[in-house]
């Protein structure tokens, strides 16, 4: 249900922290780092990391989907109404391609594509269960990683549930079809049993959560044991650094 | 009683079952808003739901996790709108409190207020890191405003009230409905939702 592949590659096995301060990395070079060339040098590393990784087809085609709408709209927009086109470059009909256009539409979709190639190298490759554990034991709340597990385990149940109830209604004669006012009234016939069932269930499990000392106070130990090695705790080191420079760098740039 | 007692209470264990089965009621009822075809999205009800509930702050958390779990399931560009979300969740919880939430004809001002609040921190993310873009129909509105003359900016803030403001407007007025139609038993474990339901 999750973007996650279950097959086992090299960066499968790495720390899930390593992935993410990557992304992070990545990120604060899209967006602080110079422009030009660089965000699509790392959308390709990023590329050659997911086919070492066994992931290469699966990536793309994500990528593609996400990002070809909009790439396709950012060229449309800026290519031919961006205010501050100055240069022609052709023109088609009565619209003009302008060069400063096409210019703000490459810098904003090769930023766009290597934050979401970055982002979907960690999200394939990692289990969320696993990436919730390493932030879990460096000091995220407790509370919050249930919150956010216990989404993704409710999710599926629900969707079905939905499913179900929709058929049911459909089964006593209501139209879920025709026009607008038609489909608007089938709405309330398949919110009202969704959501008030699903608000009274969630009392149940309060009552178990509690009783099982939930919100008990101190340490607690996790059955999950992630591998972790110097190497990765050095490259975290490396890229953390790398944020702080990159920031450094940009606030320094706007004094001088 | 201190904020932080106040945040205490406003996170009780029965708050926190209540988060994930309000984040899910987002994307569920997402989903069959869109089933139906309706001009709405509907994506937000669970937020401003359980905003009604818990209060402004429980009403942000659950607006953030929202497009952080869809940003891990299905697409990563979602994760840049969470402030809007979370502006969603806060607002909505803030009008609550103020009590504009009482009342059927509230709940749409306040559905009006919560659209207009959004769009405060969506057009500037929309603009500076989307260029204004979408990858969907509503990018055909912003580029006739932009070749009659309008600058981005403003072409987008239309877009987007435009967009919202029929959405927001139906999701308080469901929102409102649900916390009425709900047993008194069941309210009586949220404090904060006598601003809606009364004593």
């Amino acid at each position: 249900m999750t973007l996650y592949l279950s097959t086992n590659g090299p960066l499968h096995r790495l720390h899930p922290l390593t992935k993410l301060t990557w992304l992070l990395a990545v990120l604060a070079a899209a967006l602080l780092g110079p422009s030009g060339w660089l965000p699509l040098g790392l959308f390709l590393v990023a590329w050659l990391l997911a086919a070492w990784g066994g992931v290469g087809r699966v990536w793309l085609g994500r990528n593609g989907r996400i990002l070809l709408p909009l790439i396709l709209m950012l060229f449309v927009i800026h290519g031919f109404f961006n205010p501050n086109g100055q240069t022609p470059l052709l023109t088609l009909w009565r619209l003009t391609l302008t060069q400063e256009g096409v210019a703000y539409a490459f810098l904003l979709s090769s930023r766009l594509a290597t934050i979401v190639g970055a982002a979907l190298l960690l999200l394939l490759t990692t289990h969320p269960g696993d990436l919730l554990t390493a932030l879990t034991e460096r000091g995220l709340p407790p509370a919050l990683a249930y919150i956010i597990s216990s989404t993704l385990y409710i999710l599926p149940q629900m969707q079905s549930k939905a499913t179900a109830i929709l058929q049911a209604q459909q089964a006593r004669g209501l139209e879920t079809e025709g026009s607008l006012w038609r489909r608007a009234r089938a709405l309330l016939p398949l919110l009202a049993p969704l959501v008030l069932g699903a608000l009274v269930d969630s009392e149940e499990r309060a009552i178990a959560l509690e009783s099982r000392g939930f919100r008990v106070r101190g340490p607690k130990s996790s059955l999950v044991e992630l591998p972790d090695s110097p190497g990765q705790r050095w490259l975290r080191a490396g890229l953390l650094l790398g944020i702080l420079l990159l920031i450094g760098w940009r606030v320094w740039r706007l004094f001088a | 009683m201190n904020f932080k007692d106040r945040l205490q209470q406003d996170f009780s264990t029965m708050t926190l079952v209540l988060i994930p089965v309000a984040i899910v009621l987002n994307i569920v009822v997402g989903q069959i808003a869109s089933t139906l075809s309706l001009p709405i999205f509907l994506d937000s009800i669970g937020t401003v739901l359980i905003a009604l509930l818990a209060g402004p702050w429980v009403g942000a958390l659950t607006g953030l996790l929202t497009n952080l779990i869809w940003g891990l399931i299905s697409d990563p560009i979602t994760a840049a709108f969470a402030p809007v979300a979370m502006v969603i969740g806060l607002v909505a919880g803030l009008l609550a409190r103020a009590g504009l939430f009482r009342q059927w004809w509230q709940a749409i001002l306040s559905g009006a207020i919560i659209a207009i609040a959004l769009s405060f921190v969506a057009v500037p993310i929309r603009v500076y890191m989307f260029g204004g873009v979408t990858g969907s129909g509503a990018d055909f509105v912003t580029a006739y405003l932009l070749a009659v003359g309008r600058d981005l900016f403003s072409s987008v803030i239309i877009t987007v009230i435009s967009s919202n403001l029929l959405d927001k407007v139906v999701t308080a007025v469901l929102a409102w409905a649900i916390v009425k139609a709900l047993s008194k038993r069941f309210v009586a474990r949220f404090p904060r939702a006598t601003a809606v339901v009364g004593n």
